[in-house]
């Protein structure tokens, strides 16, 4: 919790996470490498620097967007997300060994700048099939670039977590410019129903994944509530299982209901680190965890337990007639609100 | 309960039900890079068996000509003779590197230089790129050869025009979409454009471009590298290579895919 900025030290989690990162890329790169050696062997070893590592980073980006939808989809695979940015800044990594390589190989030693040149190179920019794809590569390293430099919590403090979330979804950019750059430019000469057909299916499964996660909260946000002066009845009490919530969707924001010790209390969904589900969370030590990367706020109050500073708005509830009521008016974040019996 | 599992970053237990999913989410990528790696080495076109020598320099010995382009005419046997284009490091023609030796023979026309760079070659014709001004040296006895050329007449080739560095060897491959940006800088660093015409067969020729009056062209050319095109223009041989001189003007784009860019 953002307190103040250390050195990043890897936990148990962490390593075994980096490991597998690890050992998926050399995998990948030893079997591009062998089989390239082996079936070209006129092929120059900068050719398949170029097309090992700029492949290699589009099956990881497919597995990086896989993650977010699947743990909307099943908790289960919640600790994929815990440590994402790891994986993120990988394949950024193999990115720019990608894009440098190819503007050196390129672009490099000739009579203009190799930036200047990987715009006016190829100034087709009216035609499809000789569109410059140079060019959409360019800006997908610009973005996965800001990206992973601001892949820290420094960052997300600083530029605050509404921004940074959005320079982070700008990821989808940043896939679409790679998938116009492939199918523009290495497609268009190396082409191959297999690798063709692969990117397809890969970018399916992503559309797939995103709509799955999307039509299930889209139960949570179309919740209509019913109104009784001023309240909103929600739910019957037993529906909320102890240490769990429940989330509703009151006048636009999404509210968690959490049981704790059979008693109520509500709060904004939102965690204030990355915008995590509070609702999907669980209450451990008394606090209301975030099941993304575990920012703790107490039930009574939407406050991190000191030292920490984040607070949450919270709600105020009551139980009537074996039904749960939520004003919809929020109170400030970090306000005490007294949890109710059910 | 249905699932109390909770996993937390920074608490070292993880639920058996998450570590299930976890194994087959790990083992799913594993198998999605693997066939990745697999698809995307194996379906790589093949690149030619071209050369470049790099790392790897050779010594030689010739009459400097310029048809319009720079070029060493290097004897192998009595008759026999290869006419090497010379080019420079990058994407780059030979004049930076020929540039001290101009000063003190300012007409290298029918001189004998020698020359230490590396060789490029594919299709039977050769290339040499000098990395090192203080590699070409005036050789001993100069050439009364005239170097004259042969008229092939009027003829319009269809083809496309690359830049024969790359094409000829130093990438591999050096054709292909990708290739094609490479191509306009290497051009225009001052490398020779070179028109490829191929038959049926796959049989290609190759034709050096120039302006109408038989002078070096750039940067006039670069709209029209890797573009199937009709060109038309006085065609006239030197040595082993074939020059044509055009108007840029009226080369005419045909509608077709490139086979080479």
């Amino acid at each position: 919790m953002g307190l103040d900025y250390k050195l990043v030290f890897w936990n148990k989690h962490k390593r075994i996470y980096d490991k597998w990162i690890a050992i998926a890329m050399v995998l990948y790169l030893a079997i591009f490498f062998v089989l390239s050696f082996v079936t070209n062997p006129e092929m120059i070893a900068e050719t398949i620097i170029i097309r090992a590592f700029g492949s290699l980073a589009i099956v990881m980006l497919h597995i990086i967007l896989a993650i977010g939808p699947l743990t909307r989809i099943n908790s289960r695979f919640m600790p994929l997300l815990y440590n994402r940015r790891h994986l993120g800044v990988s394949m950024f990594l193999a990115t720019l060994i990608h894009g440098v390589f190819a503007t050196i190989q390129f672009h490099v030693l000739g009579n203009v700048n190799p930036i200047y040149s990987i715009f006016t190179s190829n100034m087709d920019y009216g035609s499809l099939t000789n569109f410059p794809f140079q060019v959409l590569g360019f800006l997908a390293l610009l973005i996965l670039f800001a990206m992973a430099s601001t892949s820290h919590d420094f960052f997300l403090h600083n530029l605050s977590t509404k921004i940074w979330k959005r320079l982070h979804m700008m990821v989808y950019l940043a896939y679409a410019l790679v998938i116009m750059h492939v199918f523009l430019g290495t497609f268009q000469q190396e082409m191959s129903l297999f690798t063709i057909g692969m990117l397809l299916i890969g970018f399916v499964t992503i559309c797939t994944l995103h709509l799955m996660a999307a039509f299930k909260e889209s139960k949570t946000d179309s919740f209509i509530a019913i109104q009784e002066d001023g309240w909103l009845e929600v739910c019957h009490p037993n529906e909320i299982e102890e240490s769990r919530a429940k989330i509703f969707t009151v006048e636009n924001e999404r509210v968690a209901i959490f049981k704790n010790k059979g008693k109520l209390s509500a709060i904004h969904n939102v965690c204030k680190h990355q915008g995590g589900p509070l609702g999907e969370g669980k209450i451990v030590d008394g606090c209301i965890t975030c099941p993304w990367h575990g920012y703790q706020y107490l039930a009574h109050n939407g406050q991190s337990p000191p030292p920490f500073t984040e607070k949450v708005k919270t709600y105020e509830l009551k139980v009537m007639n074996d039904m749960v009521y939520i004003n919809p008016e929020a109170f400030a974040e970090g306000s005490e609100v007294t949890p109710i019996s059910c | 309960m249905k699932n109390d599992e909770f996993y937390i970053g920074y608490v070292d237990e993880v639920g058996s039900k998450t570590k299930k999913s976890l194994k087959r989410f790990v083992i799913a990528s594993l198998v999605i890079l693997v066939i990745g790696a697999l698809l995307f080495g194996f379906f790589q076109k093949p690149a030619v068996n071209s050369s470049f020598d790099f790392g790897n320099p050779t010594k030689v010995t010739g009459i400097y000509h310029e048809s319009p382009y720079p070029m060493l005419r290097v004897s192998f046997s009595d008759n026999e003779f290869k006419d090497l284009v010379l080019l420079g490091v990058g994407k780059f023609g030979p004049n930076a590197y020929l540039k001290e030796i101009r000063e003190k023979e300012s007409n290298l026309n029918g001189k004998r230089l020698n020359i230490e760079g590396q060789l490029i070659y594919y299709n039977g014709k050769t290339l040499l790129e000098i990395d090192d001004s203080q590699k070409v040296s005036l050789g001993n006895n100069n050439s009364n050869i005239k170097l004259l050329p042969k008229s092939l007449g009027q003829l319009k080739i269809e083809g496309e025009i690359i830049d024969p560095k790359c094409y000829f060897g130093v990438m591999k491959p050096g054709f292909g979409k990708i290739h094609r940006s490479c191509a306009a800088l290497c051009i225009s660093g001052g490398v020779p454009p070179v028109l490829v015409s191929r038959d049926e067969n796959g049989t290609e020729d190759y034709f050096l471009l120039t302006d109408l009056e038989g002078n070096p062209m750039h940067k006039d050319i670069l709209p029209y590298i890797g573009q199937p095109s009709k060109v038309l223009g006085e065609v006239s041989e030197i040595g082993d290579w074939k020059v044509m001189r055009i108007n840029v003007d009226q080369i005419e784009k045909l509608n077709k895919e490139s086979l080479i860019y």
